[in-house]
């Protein structure tokens, strides 16, 4: 799917990797201010407190009863100017004492809450008439023996507008920050996709013709290499699938030929002349021989066709194996006694497969049929039959002229025949071995060809066992 | 009686009426499926041999139509396709038999006599070819008198042979019969030949009028007069 969008996914990579960006900007920057507002706060906490100690010390009552506080300590009178604190000082009932010039007539937190200020300092945040955010401390104070609340009050703007320039800032800034990691990251996913593009473009130029392409970066260690010699893979199996079918379709062509040029010539020539009816009789039967030959082949090319379309439905049931045996021997009766051969079954007699009795009997017989063919007068076929562990192992065994080693394997090769010459006497279309290792791969089994105890072929067929 | 052939091939048509009539039966051909389904309509018909492959309306179509009419006719559907299913399909839609292309035409001969026999009971077949003489219930065959002796698989094919007599038969149609083989991949034709020669030896052997022929390319018949 990939390779057909790359913009979507490179434009999608880069978009989730911008938000995922802009989240983790917004929630870090957040968070330093807070950390950043909450450390300035009580650092002015801190000093208001302080302060509260020195204002104490200050305070004293005119001999009116009024509460007033020296001011007189100042150096430098522009000194008072620079002072920016709001004094407030109650009575514990709540009526105003005092209020420094700065605060004016403005009210500095409403009537004393219980226990404000007492045996400490009460630290909160209230905000002024004209709006102004203050920080405020309060403490009950002891003054010539009358109890004071002294409140403190310290404006917080500045801290507020450091916030809003900041947010002003990241609002112009983070844009331009995202829209560079953007591009970066834009980049930095087109260079990661663009192996892939490659390989995309490469795999487009396979065609069943060309499979023996292969996609390129399959040499590095990475994801992307991993993919591509996954793919290389599949498509060397592909290649060999295909390689297959092209072998078999033009052997099978080449099979459909021989009787197909046998036909034609016999009925051509039987047309040059003029013969009696016995001799028509004849041609025609020729011919009607070659259609036989024929008419088997393409039911055997059904089979294996359906067989590798995976078309063809084992029925499965449990099947006594010798009796299998038994039963394919048996048809073969009539061709032993004439060739005066000597069949030995022996073995486990209550060994079971569980498999498709049809199939099965026809992989038997092919073999059986193949002993019975190449065994000399007079010779001897064993088949044994044993069961060990959760497998059966049938052994078709004949003494006949055998294979020769390294044909031993192709011998299941479709159209394999080991003596071109010998086959057509024995009328067999090279397909037989090769339905009958398909039946028995398909029952999760395995046939091979060995060199018999004495000359001949050992076929040994082994098939997992029933219960 | 009346045979109607749906076949569109005109080889295959004309092979099939041309056969039909050699054996006797009066054949009424349809080339098409509508020519087929309006023929069977309209007369009566013992048998009709129906192609599956039509152009058109192909055969499975043909044939239900015609059950859902209540035609009870037998049918005989040929076809070049031997799937399971496709045999299934087509016995389930009302079909009597199934035949795959290509067939040997004996087998078809076969196929048509058993499905016109079908529920009458077998008139006693006279089991006796010239001097040859077949005893089902003893197992036993003479010739001439004399006792042969068959084993009984030679017993079995001879006696196939005899109820077929004058009729070829194929080693497709033997494999099944006698040998009860249904595969048709199966290699038996080499057990047939081999169990017919050995049959031909006792039966015929030291007679001098042969009795079982061999038919080249097609099967065997067994029969009394010589061609």
């Amino acid at each position: 799917v990939i390779w057909f969008r790359p913009t979507q996914l490179r434009v999608r990579l880069t978009l989730w990797y911008m938000s995922v960006l802009a989240g983790l900007l917004i929630l870090a920057g957040g968070g330093t201010f807070a950390v950043l507002f909450w450390q300035l706060r009580s650092q002015l906490d801190h000093f208001a407190i302080q302060e509260i100690e020195t204002l104490e010390g200050l305070l004293y009552f005119t001999p009116q009863g009024g509460l007033q506080m020296h001011e007189d300590y100042h150096n430098h009178p522009e000194s008072k100017d620079v002072i920016d604190r709001f004094v407030e000082v109650l009575s514990p009932e709540g009526s105003i004492l005092y209020r420094n010039e700065r605060l004016g007539d403005r009210i500095l937190g409403a009537a004393p809450f219980v226990s404000e200020g007492v045996g400490g300092y009460s630290v909160r945040s209230e905000r002024l008439a004209d709006g102004t955010r203050v920080r405020v401390v309060s403490r009950l104070h002891s003054l010539e023996g009358r109890p004071i609340l002294i409140r403190l009050g310290h404006t917080e703007e500045p801290l507020w507008s450091r916030l809003d320039e900041m947010l002003l800032g990241s609002i112009f800034v983070l844009p331009v920050v995202l829209a560079l990691a953007g591009f970066a990251g834009y980049g930095l996913v087109r260079r990661a996709l663009g192996p892939i593009e490659q390989m995309a473009r490469r795999a487009k130029e396979i065609t069943p013709q060309r499979l023996h392409d292969r996609l390129p970066n399959d040499d590095t260690d990475d994801e992307l290499g991993q993919l591509a010699r996954v793919f290389n893979e599949t498509l060397a199996r592909l290649e060999q699938a295909f390689e297959q079918l092209r072998r078999f379709t033009s052997d099978a062509s080449h099979e459909l030929r021989t009787p197909l040029a046998a036909i034609r010539s016999v009925g051509e020539v039987g047309l040059q002349k003029d013969g009696t009816r016995s001799e028509y009789r004849d041609i025609i039967g020729s011919m009607l021989e070659e259609v036989n030959r024929l008419t088997s082949l393409v039911d055997n090319l059904l089979t294996i066709s359906r067989a590798d379309a995976g078309s063809l439905q084992l029925e499965l049931v449990q099947i006594p194996v010798m009796q299998l045996a038994r039963e394919a021997a048996a048809l073969f009766e009539v061709l032993v006694e004439e060739k005066a051969l000597t069949l030995v079954l022996s073995g486990d007699g209550s060994a079971t497969i569980r498999g498709d009795r049809l199939f099965l009997r026809q992989a038997f017989m092919n073999v059986l049929h193949n002993a019975v063919k190449y065994s000399p007068v007079g010779g001897t076929i064993q088949v044994r039959v044993q069961r060990s562990g959760d497998e059966v192992a049938v052994e078709i065994e004949d003494n006949g002229p055998g294979v020769p080693p390294e044909d031993r394997t192709k011998i299941f090769d479709r159209f394999y025949r080991v003596d071109k010459a010998r086959w057509r006497e024995s009328g067999g279309a090279g397909l037989g071995l090769a339905i009958t290792k398909w039946v028995v791969e398909a029952h999760r089994g395995e046939i091979s060809l060995e060199g018999g105890s004495r000359q001949g072929c050992l076929f040994r067929v082994k098939l997992p066992a029933g219960e | 009686v009346h045979i109607l052939v749906v076949e569109d091939e005109l080889k295959m048509a004309k092979a099939l009426q041309e056969g039909l009539e050699a054996d006797e039966y009066a054949v009424s051909v349809a080339h098409t499926g509508e020519e087929g389904f309006y023929l069977a309509q309209s007369g009566p018909f013992d048998m009709m041999i129906l192609d599956v492959m039509l152009p058109g309306r192909d055969g499975f179509e043909i044939l239900a139509a015609l059950r859902q009419r209540g035609m009870t006719t037998p049918v005989l559907l040929l076809t070049s396709r031997d799937t399971l299913e496709d045999r299934v399909h087509g016995l389930d839609l009302g079909a009597d038999d199934y035949l795959v292309k290509p067939f040997a035409f004996p087998e078809l001969l076969a196929r048509l006599r058993a499905l016109l026999r079908r529920g009458k009971a077998d008139a006693a077949q006279p089991l006796r070819v010239a001097d040859l003489e077949v005893n089902v219930a003893l197992r036993a065959v003479t010739r001439g008198g004399e006792l042969l002796e068959l084993t009984a698989r030679e017993f079995d094919l001879l006696h196939y042979l005899v109820v077929n007599h004058g009729r070829v038969v194929s080693r497709e149609m033997l494999a099944r019969e006698i040998w009860k083989e249904v595969a048709r991949q199966t290699p038996l034709d080499n057990v047939i030949d081999t169990q017919m020669v050995r049959l031909r030896r006792k039966i015929d052997g030291q007679f001098e009028k042969k009795l079982l022929q061999t038919v080249r390319g097609v099967g065997f018949i067994l029969r009394e007069e010589q061609s």
